[in-house]
C-alpha cells in the first residue's frame, strides 16, 4: 500500500478536521462580524465615555498574536474561575480578536464617510439607530469588501493555531495521521490543499460580492 | 574597439546633432515623417508647432527615449540606438551616447529622494565615474549660474516649479553634454514663474550652449533662437532663421499659427 | 511570579525577537528578489512564482512549521527545531513582501527613470541609485506592517516545541501553577514589541508622503 492509499483510508479524518475547521471558522467569523458592527456603533459616540476605552480595547487586540489571547481564554481564565473548554475558547477568542480587526477595518471607511450623508438622514427624521443600520453600516461594509475578504483569510488561517490548545481541527488530523502513519509529507500537503481551495473559494465569492457593490458604485476601492 | 569601428559611426558633418530620414508612429498613426534636422555646434534650434505635432517625439527621439522606425540620429558624430546595419545597440553603448545629451523636462522629474546638491552629482559621478569632491565643485558652480546655490541641501518637494526646473537645468548641465534637450521647459509652470527658467535658458545661449527647445513661447523663441523649426503632422514644413520665420513666414499655415499666438 | 520566571519570560522574549529578526531579514531580501523575478516575467518561472504565492498566502504557519518539521526527515534532511522555524516564518513573509515590493516597482514613475535615462544612466545604475533607494522608502510602512504580521504569527512555532514567548507561559505555569500572570505579562510584551513597529510604521509613512510630493 502506497502513502497516498493510506490516506485514502484515513479520510474520515480528515473531513472530520475539516467539517471541525469550517465549524469554528464559520461560527467564529460570524460572531466577529457582529462584534465589528457592535463596536462600530458604539464608537459613532452615543456613548463618549465607552468609545474611548473601546479604541484602546481595540488598538490593544491588534497589537497581540492571536494564540496569546487563546492561551489567555483557555489557560487564563481558570484562574479567575471561568472555565472554557478548547473549542468554545478557541472560537471566543477567534471571535474578539477578529471582530476587533473588523471594527478597526469599519472604523477606517466611517472616518472618510460622506458627513453630508448623515445631515440627509438626519433631515428625514431618521433615528441614530435606524441610520447607522440602514444607511451607513451597508455602505461601510460594500466599501471595506477587500479588506474584510483578506481578515476571513487571515481567520481561516488562525483556526490552525488552535491546534496548539487541543482543538481536533485540520493541522491536529493531519498532525495525528503523520504521527500515526509516519507520512507527514503527504498527510500536509491534502491538508495545505484544503487550505488553499477554502481560500481560493472565498476569495471567488468575495469577488462576486464586488459585483453587487460595483452596480451601487463601491468597485473602486 | 576599433578606429575603424569610430570611424564607421561618424555621421557625414561635426553637427552636434543630425537627423536623418526619421520616421515614427504610435499605434499606426504616424507623428513623424521623414524627418531630417542639423544643430550646428553653439546654435539654439527651437521647435514649435501646435500640439499633437510630435515635437516633442521628435525631442524624445533625440537621446532615444522614443525609438523611431526608421531614420538615424547622431549626437556629435555618434550614431544613437541603432548600429549602421540597423540593429539595436547594447544598454551600455546606448548609455554613453545618451551621456552626451541633456534632457530638462515639462515635469522636472526631478529625484525626490536626494537634495539638490545631489541630483545634480548623481549622474556625473555614477556615469561619468567623477570623484565625489569634483563632482560637487562643478554642481555648485552650475547651481551658482542657474540661482539655486542657496537651496543646495534642500529637497525638490520644498521648491516652487521655477527651482525645480532650474535645478533640473543644472542637472542637465552636470554631464557638459554636447546639446541640451528642453522638452516645453515651462509649460508646467504659475505665470509668474516662467521668466526666471526662461531667463537661464537665455543666458545659456549667451555662453555658446548647443540647444534644442521645444516650446510655446513665441517670444522667447524669437529671442534666442538661431533657427526656428516648425512642425505640423509630424512633418517639418518650415525651418528659418527667427526673423524670416516670424516676419515673414513662408507658409499659410505658419501664419495663421503666429496669429493666433500674438 | 519569582525571579526566575521573569527570567524565563525574558528568554522566550528573546527567542521571539531572534527568530522572528532573522525571518524578517531574510525574508524582506528574499521578497525583493522573487519580486525582481517576477517583474522580468521569465515564463514557467512567473507561473511558478505565482503559484508559491497564492499557497503562502493561505497556508497557515502552524502548518506551514509542522510540514517542514515533521517531513524534513523523510527527505533525510535533519533540521534544527529554530531552522525549522525561520524557514516556515521566511517562506511565509516573503510571499507577503514580495508582492510589496513588486507593487512599489510597478507604481515607479515612469518620468523619473525617463530622467535618469537621459543622463546616461544604465538601467543598472537607474534600478540602483534612483529606484531602489525610492522603493525602499515607499514599501518601508508595508514591509514594517508585515514585520507585525509576522510577530503575532511568530507563537506558530511553538508548535514544533520551540519556547517562545507565548510557549514559555505553558513552562512557567507547570512550575506556580498560576497561568494568568506570566500570559498577561506575555501580552504586555508582545504590546511593547508591536507597539514599537506601529509606531516605526507610522514614521516611515511620514517620510513616504514626503517622497510622494
Amino acid at each position: 500500500m502506497n502513502n497516498w492509499q493510506i490516506l485514502w483510508q484515513a479520510r474520515d479524518q480528515f473531513w472530520s478536521g475539516f467539517l471541525s475547521t469550517m465549524t469554528i471558522f464559520g461560527l467564529s467569523i460570524s460572531a466577529a462580524f457582529l462584534i465589528g458592527c457592535v463596536m462600530l456603533y458604539l464608537l459613532e459616540g452615543s456613548r463618549p465615555r465607552l468609545a474611548m476605552p473601546l479604541r484602546v480595547f481595540i488598538d490593544g487586540m491588534r497589537m497581540l498574536p492571536f494564540l496569546i489571547l487563546a492561551y489567555l481564554l483557555y489557560y487564563g481564565l481558570p484562574g479567575l474561575g471561568i472555565r472554557l473548554d478548547a473549542w468554545w475558547s478557541g472560537i471566543g477568542a477567534l471571535a474578539v480578536y477578529h471582530g476587533c480587526y473588523f471594527a478597526e477595518i469599519f472604523r477606517g471607511a466611517r472616518l472618510t464617510f460622506p458627513p453630508g450623508q448623515v445631515e440627509a438622514a438626519k433631515a428625514h427624521g431618521f433615528t441614530k439607530g435606524k441610520m447607522f443600520l440602514r444607511l451607513i453600516l451597508p455602505q461601510i461594509i460594500m466599501q471595506t469588501r477587500p479588506l474584510l475578504g483578506n481578515q476571513l483569510i487571515y481567520a481561516l488561517k488562525d483556526t490552525a493555531f488552535l491546534v496548539i490548545i487541543t482543538v481536533q481541527e485540520l493541522t491536529a488530523a493531519a498532525n495525528s495521521l503523520s504521527g500515526t502513519y509516519f507520512i507527514p509529507t503527504e498527510a500536509f500537503i491534502v491538508v495545505i490543499g484544503f487550505y488553499w481551495a477554502v481560500s481560493i473559494v472565498m476569495e471567488v465569492i468575495i469577488k462576486q460580492c464586488g459585483r453587487f457593490s460595483a452596480r451601487r458604485g463601491f468597485d473602486n476601492v | 574597439m576599433s578606429e575603424a569601428g569610430i570611424e564607421s559611426r561618424k555621421a557625414p558633418t561635426d553637427a552636434a546633432v543630425a537627423i536623418r530620414n526619421l520616421s515614427k508612429s504610435f499605434d499606426n498613426v504616424e507623428v513623424l515623417r521623414d524627418v531630417n534636422l542639423e544643430v550646428k555646434k553653439g546654435d539654439v534650434v527651437t521647435i514649435l508647432g501646435s500640439s499633437g505635432s510630435g515635437k516633442s517625439t521628435l525631442l524624445r527621439c533625440i537621446n532615444w527615449l522614443e525609438q523611431p522606425e526608421r531614420g538615424s540620429i547622431h549626437i556629435a558624430g555618434e550614431r544613437i540606438g541603432t548600429t549602421d546595419d540597423g540593429r539595436a545597440m547594447s544598454v551600455k553603448a546606448l548609455a554613453r551616447v545618451r551621456a552626451k545629451t541633456g534632457m530638462v523636462f515639462q515635469g522636472f522629474n526631478l529625484w525626490p529622494h536626494l537634495n539638490v546638491l545631489h541630483n545634480v552629482t548623481e549622474a556625473p559621478i555614477h556615469v561619468l565615474g567623477k570623484s565625489r569632491h569634483e563632482a560637487e565643485a562643478h554642481a555648485r558652480e552650475l547651481l551658482e549660474k542657474v540661482g539655486m546655490s542657496h537651496k543646495m541641501d534642500a529637497y525638490p518637494n520644498t521648491l516652487s516649479g521655477g527651482q525645480k526646473q532650474r535645478v533640473a537645468i543644472a542637472r542637465a548641465l552636470a554631464m557638459q553634454p554636447e546639446v541640451m534637450l528642453f522638452d516645453e521647459p515651462t509649460s508646467a509652470l504659475d505665470p509668474e514663474l516662467v521668466g526666471e527658467v526662461l531667463g537661464v535658458i537665455k543666458d545659456l545661449s549667451a555662453e555658446g550652449y548647443t540647444m534644442v527647445i521645444v516650446t510655446h513661447e513665441m517670444a522667447f523663441s524669437r529671442a534666442v533662437s538661431d533657427q526656428v523649426v516648425f512642425l505640423e503632422k509630424g512633418l517639418i514644413i518650415e525651418q528659418a532663421d527667427p526673423e524670416t520665420f516670424f516676419t515673414n513666414p513662408a507658409t499659410e499655415r505658419v501664419q495663421k499659427f503666429l496669429e493666433r499666438h500674438d | 511570579m519569582n525571579a526566575s520566571a521573569w527570567h524565563m519570560l525574558l528568554e522566550g522574549a528573546w527567542t521571539t525577537l531572534w527568530i522572528s529578526g532573522v525571518s524578517i531579514a531574510m525574508g524582506v531580501t528574499a521578497g525583493l528578489v522573487l519580486a525582481l523575478i517576477r517583474i522580468a516575467k521569465i515564463p514557467v518561472v512567473d507561473q511558478v512564482l505565482v503559484l508559491y504565492i497564492s499557497l503562502a498566502r493561505a497556508t497557515p504557519l502552524v502548518t506551514l512549521a509542522l510540514f517542514i518539521f515533521l517531513s524534513a526527515p523523510t527527505f533525510g534532511i535533519q533540521l534544527d527545531r529554530s531552522v525549522a522555524g525561520i524557514l516556515a516564518l521566511t517562506l511565509n513573509t516573503t510571499a507577503f513582501n514580495a508582492e510589496i515590493w513588486r507593487s512599489a516597482f510597478r507604481n515607479f514613475s515612469r518620468e523619473q527613470r525617463e530622467a535618469a535615462m537621459a543622463t546616461g544612466m544604465t538601467p543598472w545604475i537607474t534600478f540602483r541609485r534612483i529606484m531602489l533607494p525610492q522603493m525602499l522608502i515607499t514599501s518601508l510602512p508595508g514591509l514594517i506592517n508585515e514585520m507585525s504580521f509576522l510577530i503575532k504569527g511568530s507563537p506558530a512555532i511553538a508548535v514544533i516545541g520551540i519556547v517562545d514567548l507565548t510557549r514559555v507561559t505553558n513552562r512557567i505555569s507547570a512550575v506556580t501553577y498560576e497561568p494568568l500572570p506570566p500570559i498577561l505579562v506575555a501580552c504586555v510584551l508582545y504590546m511593547a514589541i508591536i507597539g514599537c513597529l506601529v509606531w516605526a510604521q507610522r514614521v516611515a509613512e511620514r517620510r513616504a508622503n514626503r517622497l510622494a510630493v
